[in-house]
């Protein structure tokens, strides 16, 4: 055991060292965590609307719709089509669209604009901070998401110089032309694109937006209980000719979209793989050359009596040290930034399972550090301790 | 009594490209146990390969070399790293102690390599210290220590296991005339007790006169064995 104590005093004796590699296992970690989690976030937030409605077992749409925000609208009589599917409980309207808000300083914004069942309600929004969902009952009443309410929506202050003045509960916006007011303040999962969103009732919602032949984006069904919600949805296909996904489905098949067609897997990706190729340089040819500058004191080791294995315990000792202090550290502020991010535009998302990845990415710079390493200690000829 | 060290006809050749380069060419020689034995010669004369070999580090090419009665030429890798850490102590010139340990933690090196507990080898370690004069160095650091400190550090570490056998390389030559004396009295004093040997490859003729038997090496071969500086310089006279 004491022999190991000795291997740690070696490291953390050449202090520059151990400091630098402390540091670039640390800056890997940082770099891993928070890219990964940063795409998370963003993966996250185009499913953010399908996570934020729990209420449906299936989202019946357009077969050709690829991801939550390609909305092609259906025909209202697929509604009732919908509901006479055996097996479906129950199936209400859901319309999902962009429209214009205008702002007080007359600029416009654009907002993601849900409209629920005028009856049920369904889809609303998960967290009410002000006022309640069946506000949105009043005339002209519109529920909007607290990062909206708070930013983009926010009125100017009364100079200038002043600051905005976050939208409440009785403030008028206009809406592609119609008047609106706010009778709700909510928490939703931001948006991809990061606007703000506005709920209201399907039909207030026919009415704020641009007269189209079929504005109907979603039907949003529930499954009788006793009835499979794979069976249900491969009814309704049958049936009506429109595709039924499950949540995790849909969630699926928007991911998929975004990974396929969009950049951000491989910029990403990329990040993450240079974090890595960072981390086993700087670990890498810091740690070979303190290897290098104790050549002579491993040489004294193994003349005195120290075999190869025991080397190789005390060398991955002092690897998987400076890995546990680095990964640590570097996840630790990836976790800081998560807490601080908390409620921020920036998408950070940190599952269990990113710090599990940036472990073993860590630890495989570990592993080819101390392999690296171990080339040079075996073929030490002890004989080196009587060269001058 | 059976020889500390018996070697006959001991041969080493080193590969430089495609040619063999002999570095000791039939070396026969007996250390007695209890003896202090010295190597000297010329650079490149084969002396330090030769302890290589006595220390068990080398493999012989040729010939026979007993250390306390064991053939280390049959031994494995493994078998001659164990025979070392039982039986033989180093002396290094530049001292080698580890500059992150304390004076103690150098010495206990051996007695942790032994699988000893950390507490028992540090206790051991600081009683070999106060030995050797150290007593009030116990936790200094070798940058705080002097070259004759450090000397007498690494002399610590070499016999607080009690190895059989201890070999140095140029224990004096980096250090002054009185602080080298002193030494080699330590050297007289500590190391030699009971049937130890101690094999010590020098240059620094100031300390032949502590030797019991000199070795001269020329060309990878003793050429001739004298006991005493005077005799040596007699025989290199008549030379």
């Amino acid at each position: 055991m004491g022999v190991y104590v000795i291997a740690l005093k070696m490291l953390i004796g050449n202090r520059g060292k151990f400091y630098a590699m402390v540091f670039g296992v640390a800056l890997t970690s940082l770099i891993i965590t928070q890219q990964s989690s940063i795409f998370l976030g963003l993966m996250s937030r185009t499913v953010g609307f399908i996570f934020d409605t729990p209420q449906p077992d299936l989202w019946v749409m357009d077969p050709k719709v690829q991801f939550v925000d390609d909305v092609k609208p259906l025909q209202d009589t697929k509604l009732f089509q919908v509901r006479g599917v055996e097996g479906v409980e129950w199936a209400v309207p859901l319309y999902k669209g962009a429209l214009r808000a205008r702002l007080p300083n007359g600029t416009f914004q654009t907002c993601n604009v849900i409209g629920l069942d005028d009856a049920t309600l369904v889809a609303g929004p998960p967290t009410m901070i002000d006022g309640s969902l069946a506000d949105l009952r009043r005339a002209d009443g519109v529920i909007v998401d607290e990062a909206g309410a708070n930013g983009k929506l926010a009125k100017p202050g009364a100079t200038p110089t002043s600051p905005r003045v976050p939208l409440r509960v009785g403030d008028v916006l206009e809406l592609n032309d119609n008047r609106a007011v706010v009778v709700g303040i909510a928490r939703a999962t931001r948006t991809f694109q990061s606007q703000p969103v506005i709920y209201t009732t399907y039909s207030r919602a026919m009415r704020f937006a641009p007269r189209e032949r079929k504005l109907l984006s979603f039907i949003l069904a529930k499954v009788r209980s006793g009835y499979s919600s794979r069976d249900v949805a491969l009814q309704i296909n049958r049936q009506t000719g429109l595709a039924a996904y499950t949540a995790p489905q849909f969630k699926g098949l928007t991911i998929r979209y975004f990974m396929r067609n969009t950049g951000i897997p491989i910029n990403f990706g990329m990040a993450v793989g240079l974090g890595f190729l960072v981390g086993v340089a700087i670990v890498g040819q810091t740690f070979f050359s303190f290897i290098v500058d104790n050549m002579r004191y491993l040489g004294i080791l193994k003349a005195m009596g120290a075999n190869n294995r025991l080397l190789f315990h005390m060398i991955l000792l002092q690897t998987v040290l400076v890995g546990i202090v680095g990964s640590g550290l570097g996840m630790g502020i990836a976790a800081l930034t998560s807490i601080l991010a908390k409620n921020s535009e920036l998408a950070f998302y940190l599952p269990w399972q990113v710090p599990v990845v940036t472990v073993l990415a860590t630890s495989l710079i570990t592993l080819i550090t101390t392999v690296a390493s171990l080339r040079k200690v075996f073929s030490l000829e002890p004989g080196i301790v009587f060269r001058g | 009594m059976s020889a500390a060290i018996q070697c006959r006809d001991v041969t080493k050749s080193y590969a430089t490209g495609t040619t063999m380069t002999p570095a000791l060419q039939g070396i026969t020689l007996e250390i007695q146990p209890g003896e202090l034995f010295m190597l000297v010669g010329p650079s490149g004369c084969g002396k330090t390969t030769l302890i290589s070999v006595i220390a068990g580090i080398l493999s012989q090419d040729g010939g026979m070399c007993r250390i306390f009665g064991e053939d280390l030429k049959s031994m494995s890798d493994e078998e001659r790293t164990a025979f070392r850490l039982r039986n033989v102590g180093f002396v290094f010139q530049a001292y080698n102690l580890i500059p992150s340990l304390t004076a103690a933690e150098n010495v206990s090196i051996p007695l942790l390599l032994a699988g000893h507990d950390r507490n028992e080898a540090l206790i051991r370690a600081n009683e070999v210290l106060r030995h050797v004069g150290l007593g009030a160095k116990l936790e200094a650091k070798p940058a705080e220590l002097s070259g004759g400190q450090q000397q007498r550090v690494a002399i610590a570490r070499a016999l607080v296991h009690n190895p059989r056998l201890i070999v140095c390389d140029e224990p004096t030559s980096a250090l002054d005339h009185t602080t080298g004396g002193e030494i080699m009295a330590l050297f007289r004093r500590e190391v030699l007790k009971g049937d130890r040997a101690l094999v010590i490859v020098t240059h620094d003729s100031r300390i032949f006169h502590y030797a019991d038997r000199i070795g001269v090496m020329d060309d990878g071969r003793v050429v001739r064995i004298a006991h005493s500086p005077d005799e040596l310089e007699l025989e290199t006279s008549k030379d």
